[in-house]
């Protein structure tokens, strides 16, 4: 094995490049890292690279800072999970460039850079994060390339500027673009992905399959959008629009969780009061199964399902955006008839908490007595929301929960959120014998004047409650609408997004900035193996067979190609057509074996090709004396006629 | 083993024997393969691909695939880097063997865009060059190692440009050959007699008449540099002395028996340069020649160098 060359060093404007290259490539990365991550490895790239300016930092300094990165990931973020792999990803990148001199250090640096705007698509796939990455792109590229001119020493005096070298990256980008665009748009897609998406370590905002009273604030300051949906026909009230996610059964005095073991029970038998609702709705990824349907679903996609509680799941995680067409109605009655095991479910109580709110519950349903049409379930529920109304306000400024919560809240506080009121509903309710469950979800929603279409955003997040009348079935029962309706209904210009304070200046921005981004989910992010299908049926190719598209995308990819292949053709294209002409000319005669030397005058080769061949020789006399006439003397001749004569003459 | 795969790779590619100059590089001719920068890249954009398809992450393979698309775009500008370059001509000023040759290859493009980074290199030998269309001239230091014609090596031109990731090069194989003159013996002894006999060689020395001030030329003695003038002028001047040296001197092949064959060509280089340097006049005898006549001055030195690096070898001699 021969001895490797140590490669040169970087010059200072390659390492600029280098180090500008990196840089950008880490910024998308560290916007969606923990803020104390993002931050704390910005700011330590920063040190780095003015720490290693002249010189590599030490070795054992290096593996300290290793180390300490390594510690970071581990107390910010524990866990194996997407996020950690992506901040270690981070911090090894920021810490890179301490060790980076010769020109094989750039070119690996900026190959490793180039990772951490692919991680970052992991973590988010906004057009934020893509028009960061581009620019990421373009820089890497421009290192390269100053890598490059450094290794064949183009100096910066007779090198291009960085504009004009920028260009010429910019035109490698459009070279390739056609056959990007081949394959994005045609190369097949993986119908079910082959290995599964690496969990995040940190949870992501977002209804979680539980609650305990006091968890949502989180999710009601995140102004993040949920869902967006569009109706096609009716569009419903503000008022029913109550966005069906997780429902609870379980409480164990504290929470509220999911009764899993019901999840794969078929729907209860519904039936609607209305015509219902048409929609499309783009779900936002959760990273779960569990989706949120209007009100009562009356058909949902065949890839998701509707479970006994109706609440809807899909079949696979919801990593992505994902788009949904459903059905939904008001119920005129849902699952009428109660299994008994179901019902003693939804009457359940632990034992030991909250023993005034069970004996309010008691008190209630001896007054009430028992009515077997539900007309004293009904008078109990109302008895109920009357003194909430009566009594009870709306804070989010609750203290932390005592062990019977239920009972602090009905019978001290009287103030609380919508977890509190429906939590403590629902006790209220299986305490007087009426069977409740607690539903998570959304209400309301904004409606987006650019798009026409409606836009629930995660600070939507609600909690409301169902109790179950003989007849009647669930009914959807909100105590939290009871004391601040506009809590729940929320169209009001207060609560609109994009607003700051009182100042509403930057809702139209935010109006067309929500409108561009549904469109980029539309048709960027939402593209998979189902919609590749439906983007080639208006060519009449609806029903593609796999090896159809391959050798569709074949097809695209090689006129790319050939494209590409007839710039090179053209590169080396002799730009005088009436040399072309002449040079095909020789061509014909060089098949024959009577080619023109190259140091032989035209007159010259003339005279030789007709010592030999009398009766082509005379022609090409005349045209070998009128083309250097043409190129050499100042000729009347007509060029136009001497390229014709010239391309008709055959030895 | 690498030698010989060496071999075969250069019997697949073109040009397979020397060809007469001016050669236009074109598409048949111009070889491109990615670079080990470019493997790491294919590596990484193939990685990039694959999880972004698995998962279904449209940004990320619109990114990867943007980043082919450059790539694969590069290849052909790398291509085009290239094509559309003419070889015009090579020359080189003769030196003697076992110094290094400087190459001197005319470079020109039959359009108007300007290569930059263009590698040229012979054997081990390499230099850089930026073309526009005006055309250039680079110099390339060949090593010689004996006297006589040298075949002129395969020539590489190739360029990494414009990202590092594809190498595009092509080989030019000029039939065209270039001198080299026997190396002039390092210790030998005073000229010979004059053929005149008109008593011993006078060694120019100070005293004489100053006629006039000539610049510095290879082999003055530091004695005969004009210091004074020189300083004032900023370049090396040397007096040159109104009489003639006396005596022309006849280099003669006889002069120089009982030395080995290589020797005495080599003995008679040095004479020459010597008379050369003492501006005498001088010809030469060689056997199986004809005379060349008196003369002085760099065209009789090249003529009596030229027919000494020409002489054939000893075995063909006998």
């Amino acid at each position: 094995m021969a001895e490797r060359t140590p490669s040169p060093p970087m010059q200072r404007a390659a390492r600029r490049h280098v180090l500008l290259a990196t840089a950008s490539c880490l910024l998308p990365l560290l916007l969606q890292l923990p803020p104390e991550l993002g931050w704390g490895f910005g700011i330590a790239a920063v040190l780095v690279a003015a720490a290693s300016w002249r010189r590599p930092l030490h070795a054992v300094f290096r593996i300290l800072l290793g180390i300490g990165v390594l510690l970071a990931v581990v107390a910010v973020a524990p866990g194996i999970g997407r996020d950690t792999a992506c901040a270690l990803l981070a911090g090894m990148l920021a810490l890179k460039p301490s060790e980076t001199m010769t020109l094989r250090d750039g070119r690996s640096l900026v190959g490793f850079a180039l990772f951490a705007p692919f991680a970052t698509f992991l973590l988010d796939q906004g057009p934020l994060s893509l028009v960061l990455a581009l620019a990421a792109v373009l820089l890497a590229l421009l290192a390269l390339q100053c890598l490059a001119r450094d290794e064949a020493q183009v100096h910066e005096a007779d090198g291009p500027r960085w504009w004009s070298g920028s260009t010429g990256v910019l035109r490698l980008l459009a070279l390739g673009l056609p056959l990007a665009l081949a394959a994005f748009w045609l190369f097949p897609r993986l119908p079910s992905p082959l290995w599964g998406l690496p969990e995040r370590a940190l949870a992501k905002p977002g209804l979680s399959d539980n609650m305990t009273p006091g968890g949502f604030l989180d999710l009601m300051n995140d102004d993040s959008p949920a869902a967006r949906v569009q109706f096609l026909g009716a569009e419903p009230r503000p008022q029913d629009m109550y966005w069906r996610g997780p429902v609870l059964w379980e409480f164990d005095g504290r929470s509220w969780t999911q009764a899993h073991w019901l999840q794969p029970a078929p729907a209860a038998p519904m039936r609607p009061a209305g015509p219902g609702w048409d929609y499309q709705l783009d779900l936002e990824p959760t990273e779960t199964r569990q989706m949120i349907v209007l009100d009562l679903p009356t058909a949902v996609p065949a890839n998701a399902h509707v479970s006994i509680d109706f609440s809807t799941w899909s079949d696979v995680p919801l990593n992505n955006v994902s788009r949904w067409r459903m059905r939904s109605a008001p119920p005129a009655a849902a699952e009428p008839d109660l299994h008994p095991m179901l019902r003693d479910r939804a009457l359940r109580l632990p034992r030991d908490f909250n023993p005034r709110t069970l004996a309010l519950g008691r008190q209630w349903r001896r007054e009430a007595g028992g009515d077997a049409t539900g007309v004293a379930d009904a008078r109990i529920a109302e008895r109920a929301l009357a003194w909430i109304t009566r009594e009870f306000a709306y804070t989010l400024d609750v203290p932390l929960a005592g062990r019977n919560e239920v009972d602090d809240f009905l019978f001290d506080r009287k103030q609380g959120y919508c977890e509190h009121f429906s939590s403590a509903f629902v006790v209220l309710m299986r305490a007087a014998g009426v069977p409740a469950r607690v539903v998570t979800g959304f209400a309301g929603g904004y409606r987006n004047p650019v798009g026409g279409y409606w836009l629930v955003l995660n600070s939507d997040a609600h909690a409301w409650a169902e109790i179950w009348l003989p007849r009647r079935g669930w009914v959807r029962v909100d105590p939290t609408a009871a004391v601040a309706p506009e809590r729940v209904y929320d169209t009001l210009a207060d609560r609109q997004p994009g607003r700051i304070g009182a100042f509403d200046g930057l809702v139209p921005m935010f109006n067309a900035g929500d409108w561009l981004r549904r469109g980029w989910n539309d048709f960027v992010l939402g593209f998979n193996a189902q919609r590749q299908q439906d983007l080639l049926k208006p060519f009449g190719l609806g029903k593609l067979q796999g090896q159809h598209l391959i050798l569709l995308f074949a097809l695209l990819a090689g006129l790319a190609l050939a494209w590409m292949a007839w710039l090179i053709a053209r590169g080396e294209r002799e730009r005088d057509p009436l040399l072309r002409a002449w040079h095909r000319l020789d061509a014909h005669y060089r098949r024959l074996g009577r080619g023109r030397a190259q140091h032989e005058p035209a007159q010259a080769w003339a005279d030789r090709v007709a010592a030999d061949q009398p009766r082509a020789g005379e022609h090409l006399g005349s045209l070998s004396r009128r083309f250097s006439d043409a190129r050499y003397a100042a000729s009347t001749e007509a060029r136009e006629r001497l390229l014709r004569d010239l391309d008709r003459h055959r030895p | 083993m690498r030698e010989a795969l060496r071999r075969r790779l250069q019997s697949w590619t073109r040009p397979r024997q020397p060809e007469p100059l001016p050669v236009l590089l074109r598409r048949n001719r111009i070889y491109v393969l990615p670079t080990a920068t470019g493997l790491f890249f294919g590596l990484l954009l193939g990685t990039m691909g694959l999880g972004a398809l698995n998962f279904n992450n449209n940004p990320a393979l619109l990114l990867a695939l943007l980043l082919a698309g450059a790539a694969q775009a590069s290849l052909i500008a790398a291509h085009m880097q290239l094509s559309g370059v003419r070889l015009l001509a090579v020359s080189a000023d003769p030196v003697a063997a076992g110094q290094d040759l400087r190459l001197k290859i005319a470079l020109d493009t039959v359009d108007a865009r300007v290569r930059r980074g263009l590698r040229v290199a012979a054997a081990d030998a390499a230099v850089h060059a930026t073309l526009d269309s005006h055309g250039t001239t680079v110099e390339l230091l060949l090593p010689t190692q004996r006297r006589g014609w040298l075949a002129l090596p395969r020539l590489e031109l190739a360029t990494v440009q414009p990202l590092g990731l594809a190498r595009a090069w092509s080989y030019v194989w000029p039939n065209q050959s270039v001198l080299v003159y026997p190396a002039a013996e390092a210790q030998a002894p005073p000229l010979p007699a004059p053929a005149g006999g008109k008593g011993k060689p006078r060694p120019a020395r100070a005293g004489d008449d100053v006629h006039h001030l000539r610049n510095y030329r290879a082999g003055d003695t530091p004695r005969s540099v004009a210091w004074k003038a020189s300083a004032r002028r900023d370049t090396l001047l040397v007096r040159e002395y109104e009489q003639q040296l006396s005596g022309e001197l006849v280099l003669d092949w006889q002069a120089t028996h009982g030395l080995p064959h290589e020797q005495r060509i080599r003995r008679l280089a040095r004479w020459v340069d010597d008379a050369e340097r003492e501006g005498r006049r001088y010809g030469l005898l060689l056997p199986g020649q004809p005379a060349i006549a008196m003369g002085l001055g760099a065209l009789q030195r090249h003529r009596c160098l030229r027919a000494l690096a020409l002489l054939p070898g000893e075995t063909a001699h006998g």
